[in-house]
């Protein structure tokens, strides 16, 4: 099952990104890690992925741009942005770009996993995830 | 060489103008003066003749020519009678007053005779001009000269001497010469006058005009030019007195208009540019701080959960994620902070409040050496507040008091003392006007200059036609006001807005201290606040403040025994980027304090002594403060307690900040440090 992923995160942050495979992985999920958005767009992992989570300051292409081509490439596909600067404008500016969520750092486990099945549950394509 | 001023011109144009028009008059009225004067004398020379005429007649007639002589002889020597001489028919003197010229042909061109023989035909009647002529003798001066042609009368022609036929029209000519030197002196007598008060009038004139000018014009103007230059070089409190009702009047008022508006346009640059900074470093500071604390939290909360077996690691693993999520918030409220996000106010047991905030910095003051005393009230109820934030100030306070314990020449090491209560305010004393407004809706507050820490009010006090700025002190009761100017005290003096220079004195209210007229501004939500006219007066007046009156507090202490802070850095405290801990320090410590504490509607005050210690006073409001409405609105009149304002160390009244970032408040009076 190695090509098969469920979350695709993508943060230049290895400690942020670390931490969510850490959480994700315990409890099912198979995680996929890039740390800029231009990897993340060509990856394969993008077209067979049922959640991104993305952060918004990224090294080169921006998480807001990295938002809107991969919206356009799948526009079903839940995507939450993270971000360490979390103002109640930013969340507006995301949300109308057409992120699922957004999602402040920083957070602790049980509410990164509670916001990754609320999202994944009100998904169209909302799979079911394995125990381990 | 600078040029001519303006008042030197217009004294120049008006000097020139006077001169040509008093120049011209003058030369008119001498020559009328000169032209009656000689007509005068000539009527007179003319009564003369006449008199001479028909005196010697007689004699004629009966040709006694002795006694005809004897007559021109003595008429002739009278004072200014140049000469009397009579000539006959063939222009040959028969009579003179000057013996030597008897018997002496005159030319009948002569001048005396030019009149009637110029055009070769004798006239018999003449006017008196035509008989008149003036000329200059040998020694140069002027002679009026008179003839009167003697015509042939029956009783000429018909004497016994037979001297003259009856064909002869004119038997001879009378020539009677008055000197004008005494009417010359005379006239160049007036001329000089005349000259002297044209001198004079052109002088008074033009010191009159210098004067005015002076008054009207060239003061004014230096004023404007000398607060122009202030403006320049960045002084915009400058205020030019501005009384007079005329153009330079209205110019004045136009200026400070200008300066004011230009004033509050800088204040706002000024606030908005710090504002802009702290938000840029929060962003920074966030965006920063918050990927490793992901990590953390993630990682702590993780944990936690898989160490279900293990208690001693799962609570330190608690307070890992306790702390963690501390930060989050402490980053949180600096992005509050910076975008003026009011707290989270929910029912807060500040007690427990100091006891979490105690545990967080044990360590570290342990490392110090500094030891936390607590002296918590057991009647405190909840307040209305932000617990994260809250806890973000007595840590904050906690740590600066272990800092200023630690460094400086005071013995490493002691205790600090936290205490709270529950206390009573009344808002005599410690009310804090948090923003005034003049009746045209003008702001007044002024962050600029703060008394002991708090933005004061700005007004202008004129008395007489001097005005001067005056800074009201903010706080109800307390009159720490300051002024540009020195006024003598007991002088009732008028207040205006300084930027629409509306006046602010209240209407049919006396002072309750002194009956003298009251002035006020505008308080939002909370009504006008009032102080008396007369300067020295501590009368003043906030009745909504009074008719809600004391209102309950809980209020914490913090006290060190550390190095204290100097009358410099009071001032600066609370402004963001402001440390006495050089690099250790970030300068948002006390900013965001003052922050947290101004959304919550409370105050912060701070006593300081060098060398012995420092006490922060905080207090949070038990309820959020609304005016009670009904009877405050009803004007009732509330009696006012002596308020006697003392010089300018306020001691412990408090600060209620809501323009962020900076007031301190505090004094540095020897006798009460904490200790």
């Amino acid at each position: 099952m190695k090509d098969r992923c469920d979350v695709l995160v993508v943060d230049d942050e290895p400690v942020v990104s670390d931490a969510i495979r850490l959480v994700l992985g315990h409890a099912g999920f198979e995680v996929t890690v890039v740390f800029d958005a231009e990897t993340a767009l060509t990856h394969p992992a993008l077209d067979g992925c049922r959640l991104v989570i993305c952060d918004l300051m990224l090294p080169g292409l921006s998480g807001f741009d990295a938002l809107k081509s991969m919206r356009r490439r799948r526009p079903e596909l839940p995507i939450v942005m993270a971000t360490g600067y979390a103002t109640p404008e930013q969340e507006e500016l995301v949300l109308a770009a057409g992120a699922t969520a957004f999602l402040p750092k920083p957070f602790d486990d049980s509410e990164l996993l509670t916001l990754v099945r609320h999202v994944l549950s009100r998904a169209p394509a909302a799979g079911e995830e394995r125990k381990p | 060489m600078k040029p001519p001023g303006i008042g030197t011109l217009a004294i120049l144009g008006v000097a020139v103008v006077t001169a040509a028009v008093i120049g011209v008059m003058s030369v008119i009225i001498l020559r009328a003066h000169q032209g009656a004067f000689i007509a005068q004398l000539t009527r007179s020379a003319d009564q003369l003749s006449e008199t001479i005429a028909s005196t010697t007649h007689h004699d004629m007639l009966e040709n006694r020519r002795d006694a005809v002589h004897r007559e021109i002889v003595t008429i002739g020597r009278q004072q200014g009678i140049e000469r009397v001489r009579l000539f006959n028919g063939t222009g040959t003197v028969m009579f003179s007053s000057d013996e030597a010229e008897i018997g002496r042909a005159v030319d009948k061109r002569a001048e005396a005779c030019y009149a009637c023989h110029a055009a070769g035909r004798p006239l018999e009647r003449l006017s008196i001009h035509a008989r008149s002529r003036i000329y200059r003798a040998a020694d140069g001066h002027r002679v009026l000269g008179m003839i009167r042609p003697i015509a042939n009368q029956p009783g000429c022609w018909s004497a016994d001497c037979h001297a003259h036929s009856r064909g002869e029209s004119v038997l001879g000519v009378l020539d009677v010469n008055l000197s004008l030197a005494e009417a010359d002196r005379q006239i160049a007598r007036d001329q000089r006058n005349l000259i002297l008060l044209a001198v004079l009038a052109i002088a008074a004139s033009s010191t009159l005009l210098w004067w005015l000018s002076r008054q009207l014009i060239l003061r004014p103007v230096a004023m404007l030019i000398a607060s122009t230059r202030r403006v320049a070089q960045g002084d915009l409190s400058t205020a030019v007195p501005a009384t007079a009702r005329h153009e330079l009047g209205d110019l004045a008022r136009a200026f400070n208009h200008m300066t004011s508006r230009l004033n509050e346009a800088q204040r706002q640059l000024a606030q908005a540019d710090k504002l802009a900074s702290v938000g840029r470093l929060a962003a920074g500071v966030a965006h920063e701080i918050n990927n490793p604390l992901t990590g953390v939290l993630t990682y702590a909360s993780f944990l936690e959960k898989r160490a279900e077996h293990d208690s001693e690691t799962r609570a330190d693993l608690a307070v890992i994620v306790r702390e963690t999520k501390r930060c989050r918030e402490i980053v949180r409220g600096l992005l509050d902070f910076a975008r003026q996000t009011p707290p989270r106010r929910l029912p807060t047991d500040l007690n427990e409040v100091v006891r979490r905030a105690r545990t967080i910095v044990t360590n570290q003051l342990a490392l110090a050496h500094v030891g936390v005393e607590l002296e918590l009230a057991a009647d405190l109820q909840p307040v209305p507040a932000d617990a994260n934030q809250i806890q973000q100030v007595v840590v904050n306070l906690l740590l600066n008091a272990a800092d200023a314990m630690a460094g400086g020449d005071t013995p490493a090491g002691g205790s600090i003392r936290v205490r709270t209560s529950a206390v009573a305010v009344p808002p005599r004393g410690h009310a804090t006007i948090r923003s005034a407004t003049c009746p045209k809706g003008c702001d007044l507050l002024d962050s600029h200059v703060r008394l002991a820490g708090v933005p004061a009010i700005r007004v202008i006090r004129r008395v007489m036609d001097r005005e001067s700025v005056v800074h009201l002190d903010p706080v109800y009761g307390r009159a720490n006001h300051r002024a540009s100017e020195a006024c003598d005290e007991g002088v009732v003096a008028a207040y205006l807005c300084p930027a629409c220079r509306t006046r602010l004195e209240v209407p049919e209210r006396r002072c309750g201290e002194c009956g003298a007229p009251v002035f006020g501004v505008q308080v939002a939500r909370f009504g006008p606040a009032e102080w008396c006219t007369r300067k020295g007066c501590p009368g003043s007046r906030w009745e909504v403040l009074d008719a809600i009156g004391p209102q309950p507090y809980a209020q914490i202490k913090v006290e060190d025994t550390g190095r204290g802070i100097t009358v410099e850095e009071m001032d600066r405290l609370f402004e963001p980027f402001f440390t006495t801990k050089g690099a250790r320090g970030t300068g948002l410590g006390l900013a965001v304090t003052w922050g947290i504490v101004e959304g919550h509607d409370g105050s912060i005050a701070v006593e300081s002594e060098l060398g012995r210690g420092t006490r922060f006073t905080l207090r949070i409001p038990c309820q959020v403060l609304e005016p009670s409405g009904t009877e405050a609105r009803a004007g009732r009149s509330v009696p006012m307690p002596d308020a006697r304002g003392e010089s300018v160390s306020g001691r412990t009244a408090p600060i209620a900040p809501r323009t962020p970032p900076h007031p301190a408040e505090g004094s540095q009076d020897g006798s009460r440090g904490a200790s």
